[in-house]
């Protein structure tokens, strides 16, 4: 990107996928009970970590996010009984195929955290954020977004030699 | 007896045994035809380049008479049979014939009640192999020609099938090249796999030769087409390139039959089948779970024990 931006300490953008029943219910613990932690996580609420699709985490990557953190409730106590147990067998495939495709897992962090778990939330947060700092920006899916490469190189000798006898 | 040597003038697989098919296919069909116990028998027959075959819908006996099986039979024929694509054949029973990695598309199919296992006449081949991408159909089948995908087939014989057609000759002991590339991929470090990938997949034109040809991808409105809100960036630029290729591997994952021809089809040479076998390698180790010539009662992204893996989640 621009030189400019540099100037600024690196912030961590982290987006987490939550479920409605437990997860955010214990981050709202969290900011009830005046627990502080770092603010760089944008919460979106699911009905259900069975909602969440891997689509979104790649969306949330691809439109800037360092870090992703997918959070639901404890197997056994899913609100809709088993929407978290699909789940944990989907995320479990789709970390093999980012790992394969050469994204770093360690930008991905699953965890169960009950309506109880205030402070279970704001540790994983913490030390999420605190993890991703320390790695940096997520540069890869960025710099695809940012590619304008098309199928035809736009540079070959052929077209610049056309381009240059254009009188 | 397996040959590691071969020379121009010995055959890998000895052309008998397609011979050999095509002679019970066509005996069969017809049989079928006549007795009108089907509508029409899906099978394959000779194209018009030198070599080439395509898929037939035969409905008379004179068609069913012409089909045949050959080395260049690559087309998985159970794309026909799921509830999207079944309007191409005529109503009622029909009859197809399958090879093995075929027959495990079909089991899923059947598996996901996108048609009844009475409702086809199901032709197994004794498969020794086909030709892969780009092999030239006109020479006679070689080490370089046979599909990757054939090397580690353990499908050449169709199980639960209402025929077998043909006998397997002696089948060639050749090293499994797709596991060895998805070795070398695996002790890469992630950048190196992350350079890898996104070469491929820059030069996807995202012409969703993959998906037509799949026959698990049926779903009448596609999650990576025009949809609102938009989940994947339709133009062929490397950020929707990969969550498509992504995407499409997750959503094939405990599902897909290895049939390779999403591979076979790519017209820029993607090597998309290393993506869905990896997914397979990785169903089994956590699941125990393999694609089966039989419909199976659970797949594993369906179901779930209470002591699945979690050892990755806080």
């Amino acid at each position: 990107m621009h030189a400019e931006k540099q100037h600024h300490a690196f912030e961590p953008k982290l987006v987490a996928f939550v479920c409605t029943w437990c997860t955010y219910a214990g981050a709202d613990l969290a900011g009830t009970s005046r627990m502080h932690y770092p603010s760089n996580v944008r919460v979106v609420k699911f009905p259900c970590t069975g909602r969440i699709d891997p689509v979104f985490i790649l969306r949330a990557f691809q439109k800037g996010a360092d870090g992703v953190l997918v959070s639901g409730c404890h197997p056994g106590d899913c609100h809709y009984m088993a929407g978290n147990f699909h789940a944990r067998r989907r995320f479990a495939a789709f970390r093999q195929l980012l790992d394969f495709v050469g994204v770093d897992l360690d930008r991905l962090q699953f965890s169960w955290v009950s309506a109880a778990e205030g402070g279970k939330w704001v540790e994983v947060v913490t030390e999420l954020t605190e993890r991703i700092r320390q790695m940096g920006p997520m540069r890869e899916f960025r710099e695809l977004d940012a590619e304008e490469h098309w199928s035809a190189q736009l540079d070959e000798p052929e077209i610049r030699a056309a381009y240059n006898a254009i009188p | 007896m397996t040959s590691n040597h071969q020379n121009t003038e010995t055959p890998l697989i000895d052309p008998a045994c397609y011979a050999a098919a095509t002679a019970a296919i066509r005996t069969e069909a017809v049989r079928l035809l006549v007795a009108g116990e089907v509508a029409a028998v899906v099978g394959y027959r000779a194209g018009r380049r030198t070599g080439s075959v395509m898929p037939d819908v035969a409905t008379t006996v004179e068609a069913a008479g012409q089909l045949l099986f050959s080395p260049a039979c690559q087309n998985n024929l159970a794309l026909f049979l799921s509830k999207a694509k079944r309007e191409v054949l005529p109503h009622g029973r029909v009859a197809i014939v399958v090879k093995g990695c075929d027959l495990r598309a079909l089991a899923g199919l059947i598996g996901e009640s996108q048609l009844r296992r009475d409702e086809v006449h199901v032709i197994g081949v004794a498969c020794p192999g086909v030709f892969g991408a780009n092999a030239d159909l006109s020479k006679p089948l070689s080490a370089e020609g046979l599909a990757r995908k054939c090397r580690a087939c353990k499908v050449h014989l169709p199980e639960g099938v209402d025929l077998v057609a043909g006998t397997l000759p002696p089948l060639p002991d050749l090293p499994d090249l797709e596991a060895e590339e998805i070795a070398r991929l695996e002790a890469m470090t992630p950048q190196e796999r992350w350079a890898f990938w996104t070469e491929q997949f820059s030069r996807c034109i995202r012409c969703l030769a993959c998906r037509q040809i799949c026959p698990f991808c049926f779903c009448t409105q596609c999650l990576c087409d025009r949809n609102r809100p938009q989940a994947v960036d339709t133009s062929p630029r490397p950020a929707g390139n990969t969550a498509w290729h992504m995407v499409r591997a997750m959503h094939l994952a405990g599902r897909c039959s290895g049939c390779a021809e999403c591979e076979r089809v790519c017209p820029m040479d993607i090597p998309l089948n290393l993506l869905n076998r990896k997914m397979a390698q990785e169903l089994y180790e956590l699941y125990g779970f393999e694609a089966s010539m039989q419909p199976q009662e659970q797949t594993p992204l369906t179901s779930y024990r209470d002591n699945d893996d979690q050892s990755f989640i806080k």
